[in-house]
């Protein structure tokens, strides 16, 4: 029996997605069976970030409705062996279609063949977010250094508190810049993590790459050596129970200034 | 004819002057009915022939709210009086609950997140933060063992005399009883340092924030501990 994870934020464009496609690539690279539901019916994306779009034959409501097994709609990642799985949104319909014990029983369904599922939460706290946490056990908030993305987050545990077979939800900061945080510009991860009280699971540096690596369908996570990667590579480890510290966000290559600088110092 | 005479020996409607006004006193043992043919006879001496304010006085009776509009409009019958106040010794078992209930403190432990509504019918102890967008309400005074970072707002029935305070006062807004504050950054900046304040509703009708040290000297009625040594 697996546990089902729900990533959701309130606020749109935090990172939902994204997380959610590299936390399950990094499970899946950990040896772990992974599930990804997108419940952003309507708006679905979390196909394309992986690059599965074009094998979609059977969505979320085929399922529900009857139309196909569970097993016939869920599109295989190739790259990852028999490892990561998807159960795509359906694009024509929309969140009022599904109602949340339809989401249970299927969550309930999925969990007994795989050790993860993860479900991926459209913005908002309406019915499509009442369908996304139903079923999970465990949820991940997902925020960035941003007021407006902390107030929401703020909301978001506060519904998630109420759900009685959620455990605590755990923070993701995602779009981490050092640099305006150094300069007070920016909320710091401390101010984040004291302000909505939850615990920490980490924080993602702001990368251009992780834009282009969406946009060519293949998660961040695949490429071990950029900062963002390693950052959904240490979440996916502590999901797993290992203790690893949190990574030092000023890890830029000292200049060449600096390195000559250093010289004349010493 | 015999009848009339022993009502009006037993004298149900008792009268008497207090201050500007009169008082009556409705006996609570006799039939209402009996009661009401009385009156209507008490207040049509024309020796009442002056305006005056009247307050009935129900002593013993449990009245419904029609009959003490019956009563009133019975008295009003004489153009010279009006009717200003309803008294009575005895309370229904849900006034009394109600008045215990807002004399209680309530405590909240835990978060008030945003768009989280805690409300306390007496004075309420939160034991966390109240988060931006979060909001407290209390009949009472409002304390927050914590960083008050929200709304707040103490003595929602009309206790002028409610206050608000909080281990961190960085409210977004202040409310007692009907007066609000927003916190601009004037009233903010004249506290750097938010720490260990509470606001109080001034005579002039303005909110003001102090140091919770004050208290004492400011609203020592909410202090209710008796004794000690």
């Amino acid at each position: 029996m697996g546990e089902a994870i729900v990533i959701t934020s309130g606020k749109g464009g935090v990172g939902k997605t994204t997380t959610t496609a590299n936390l399950g690539t990094a499970l899946a690279l950990q040896g772990k069976k992974v599930c990804l539901i997108d419940t952003d019916i309507g708006l679905r994306n979390l196909d394309v970030i992986l690059g599965l779009e074009n094998r979609i034959i059977y969505d979320l409501i085929d399922v529900l409705e009857g139309r196909c097994k569970v097993h016939q709609a869920l599109v295989k990642d190739k790259r990852f062996e028999d490892m990561l799985y998807l159960l795509p949104a359906a694009q024509t319909a929309d969140k009022n279609d599904v109602n949340p014990e339809q989401m249970k029983e299927l969550v309930t369904e999925l969990k007994k063949d795989y050790d993860f599922v993860i479900i991926d939460c459209p913005a908002g706290i309406e019915q499509g977010y009442k369908n996304a946490v139903v079923g999970a056990d465990h949820a991940i908030v997902v925020t960035t250094p941003e007021i407006s993305a902390v107030r929401d987050a703020d909301r978001i545990i506060g519904l998630l508190e109420l759900e009685e077979n959620i455990d605590a939800p755990r923070l993701i900061i995602n779009r981490i810049r050092p640099h305006l945080m150094k300069a007070g510009e920016a909320l710091d991860v401390n101010e984040i993590t004291t302000h909505l009280s939850i615990d920490l699971l980490g924080i993602i540096a702001d990368d251009e790459r992780v834009i282009s690596s969406s946009n060519k369908g293949e998660p961040i996570v695949m490429d071990p050596s950029n900062a963002a990667a390693l950052g959904y590579r240490n979440i996916a480890r502590r999901l797993l129970g290992e203790s690893v510290p949190l990574m030092s966000m000023e890890k830029a290559p000292p200049s060449l200034f600096t390195k000559i600088k250093a010289v004349f110092t010493k | 004819m015999k009848a009339q005479v022993t009502h009006f020996l037993k004298n149900l409607v008792n009268i008497k002057g207090k201050n500007k006004g009169l008082v009556l006193y409705l006996d609570d043992q006799c039939a209402y009915a009996d009661l009401l043919t009385e009156l209507k006879a008490k207040v049509s001496d024309p020796a009442l022939d002056s305006d005056t304010e009247v307050t009935v006085h129900l002593n013993k009776r449990y009245c419904t709210e029609n009959q003490i509009q019956e009563l009133s409009a019975v008295v009003q019958t004489n153009p010279h009086l009006k009717v200003v106040a309803t008294t009575s010794d005895i309370l229904t078992v849900e006034e009394s609950d109600q008045m215990i209930r807002e004399r209680q403190s309530e405590t909240y432990v835990g978060i008030v997140r945003s768009g989280q509504v805690i409300k306390a019918e007496g004075d309420l102890v939160v034991i966390g933060d109240v988060n931006p967008n979060g909001r407290v309400e209390a009949g009472g005074s409002v304390y927050v063992l914590g960083r008050l970072k929200g709304a707040a707002h103490a003595g929602t029935k009309g206790n002028r005399d409610a206050v608000i305070a909080a281990s961190w006062l960085e409210a977004t807004q202040l409310k007692i009883d009907d007066e609000l504050e927003t916190m601009t950054d004037e009233l903010s900046s004249l506290s750097e340092q938010p720490e260990m304040e509470c606001a109080y509703l001034h005579t002039n009708g303005t909110i003001i924030i102090d140091r919770l040290q004050e208290l004492r000297f400011i609203r020592p009625q909410i202090s209710t501990f008796k004794g000690g040594s």
